[in-house]
């Protein structure tokens, strides 16, 4: 039970990475991989980890909303920053 | 002598400087542009400007007003040389004409050139434009701010170059005007406006941008006002104004420079294809590395598989049983050694033992014994047969003594028969009394007294 909410956990911290940090997070995993200094096991767990972040920056690449949003000085739209709208 | 009543004609003052001041304006052009070379140029604090334009020969006092010196885009200075537009006026009052300016050119360089190379002068030596100030450019923007016109091509060009390559990005759009007076102060505020509410937009980098135009009309990115707000911005600012040649102060300060518009998206966000590609490279690099890993750990297992232990786990076992036999046997032997050992001390104990004649001393010895023995009983014979006499004799002393022996010649004993003690003296008796006689041979007479 605990092995499995453990990957959930992992899954959650992936899907709320930025681009940026998945990038640099697989980089390095990339390179420890390459490099060989790192244990089987260990290799396999962050083989998995790897392919995720993958997964989650071609999931970001992938939306594409191709619309702009206004905003101006308008009081208007102030108030709706406060309301958490944009 | 006659006083002549002549016909010379006597002016005061006012009347010849009013006369050469109709002759001066009327004769010379209403509008007149002289060229010169600037010298005591004074900024009155009425906000007037008093100078002199002189060449080699000549010098012609100068003014411009303050309302038309606002107009004048560079700032004039000693030693420049220009051309100057305007009207020559006498005042009267004072008697002296001036060259009243409305209009300054630099010349050589155009008015705008000049204010441009004056500007970025200045904010180079304050260092507005150093790259060490300069903001990193975010590598994978999320938001990206744009600052233009509306309703200019502008816009157009700017989105569809970063959607092409980067669409995953969010786009928000901050309406400004790019041209006419007061722009930059509105840009400058737009920059300050986003850079306070930031927290809630979590804008990444902000791009100000206009499409081409001339000097006159991208003037407003010249402005030191805008510069100020660039430099000052938390957020990273691109700017992306007018062609490639076009070069504006708002280009120098801000953080990386798109040569038009259409190049905001290459200075802004990554091609997307690029890092795919990266991704796909990483994928297989990862899969391939992995594979590589998993079969060299597989064949290491397949060779200690294959090795003597696994093929042959009792080997181990049996050179185990077969050093256990050899040492049962070396036990064994050694043990018997040490029997053999033992027996053979024994043995010459045995030996010494016998070399003794142990049985001879001992025959002696039982001789020697029974004599003593012999001699014992020979001693204690003689002894007891001594004591055997003594005591016969003894006896017979003590029969002789026996009082009682006397009996036989006659005599007898008498005891009271209360007491059964004898009788010495008739003190010890009263008449009446009961008495024992005893007589020779344990014979007893009872009497009675009758009279003592």
């Amino acid at each position: 039970m605990r092995v499995n909410m453990a990957k959930n956990e992992k899954k959650n911290d992936i899907s709320n990475l930025s681009f940026e940090q998945a990038i640099k997070e697989l980089t390095g995993i990339v390179n420890k991989i390459e490099q060989g200094e790192i244990p089987l096991q260990d290799s396999l767990e962050q083989y998995e980890k790897g392919m995720a972040l993958i997964k989650h920056c071609k999931g970001i690449l992938q939306k594409a909303e191709a619309r702009i949003e206004k905003i101006s000085l308008d009081s208007e739209d102030r108030k709706q920053e406060t309301e958490g709208s944009i | 002598m006659q006083r002549k009543t002549s016909s010379v004609k006597i002016y005061t003052v006012s009347e010849i400087n009013g006369l050469i001041k109709e002759v001066l304006e009327n004769s010379l052009p209403s509008r007149l542009t002289v060229s010169g070379q600037i010298t005591d140029w004074k900024l009155h604090h009425s906000g007037h400007c008093y100078f002199s334009l002189k060449d080699e020969n000549s010098v012609l006092p100068c003014v411009i007003w303050r309302s038309n010196f606002e107009d004048v885009k560079f700032k004039p200075e000693s030693g420049l040389a220009v051309l100057a537009v305007g009207s020559i006026e006498l005042y009267v009052p004072h008697g002296r004409y001036k060259f009243i300016v409305d209009e300054l050119i630099p010349a050589g360089v155009g008015a705008l050139q000049l204010a441009f190379e004056q500007m970025v002068k200045k904010l180079r030596a304050e260092g507005l434009f150093d790259e060490a100030h300069k903001k990193p450019i975010p590598r994978y923007p999320e938001r990206i701010g744009i600052l233009t016109s509306e309703s200019g091509a502008a816009l157009h060009d700017i989105t569809h170059s970063i959607w092409t390559r980067w669409p995953c990005v969010k786009l928000f759009l901050y309406p400004v005007p790019v041209q006419g007076d007061g722009a930059a102060e509105q840009i400058a505020a737009a920059i300050r406006d986003l850079n306070q509410r930031n927290k809630k937009l979590r804008l990444d980098v902000l791009i100000v941008g206009r499409g081409g135009g001339s000097q006159d009309d991208l003037w407003e990115f010249n402005k030191e006002v805008l510069a100020r707000a660039i430099y000052d911005s938390q957020i990273p600012i691109i700017s992306a104004v007018g062609h490639e040649v076009d070069v504006t102060v708002a280009d120098l300060v801000a953080d990386a420079r798109a040569s038009t518009p259409t190049k905001a998206g290459e200075e802004a966000v990554p091609d997307m294809q690029e890092v795919l590609a990266d991704l796909s490279n990483k994928e297989n690099r990862l899969w391939h590395k992995m594979k590589g890993r998993v079969e060299l750990a597989g064949q290491s297992l397949e060779t200690t598989l294959a090795s003597a232990v696994f093929r042959n786990p009792l080997l181990m076992v049996r050179n185990r049983e077969l050093d256990l036999d050899e040492l049962c046997v070396t036990l064994s032997d050694s043990v018997k050694n040490a029997v053999a050992r033992a027996k053979e001390s024994l043995h010459w104990a045995y030996e010494q033992i016998v070399r003794i004649e142990p049985h001879r001393l001992l025959a002696g010895r039982m001789l020697g014994l029974n004599e003593l023995r012999n001699r014992t009983v020979a001693a204690m014979k003689a002894v007891f047969n001594n004591r055997q006499i003594q005591l016969t004799a003894m006896a017979n002393r003590l029969a002789g003594l026996n009082p009682k022996s006397v009996l036989g010649r006659g005599y007898s004993i008498t005891m009271k028969k209360q007491t059964h003690s004898v009788l010495r003296s008739l003190a010890e008796i009263e008449v009446g009394d009961s008495l024992i006689t005893e007589l020779a041979g344990e014979n007893f007479v009872e009497s009675q007294v009758t009279k003592k």
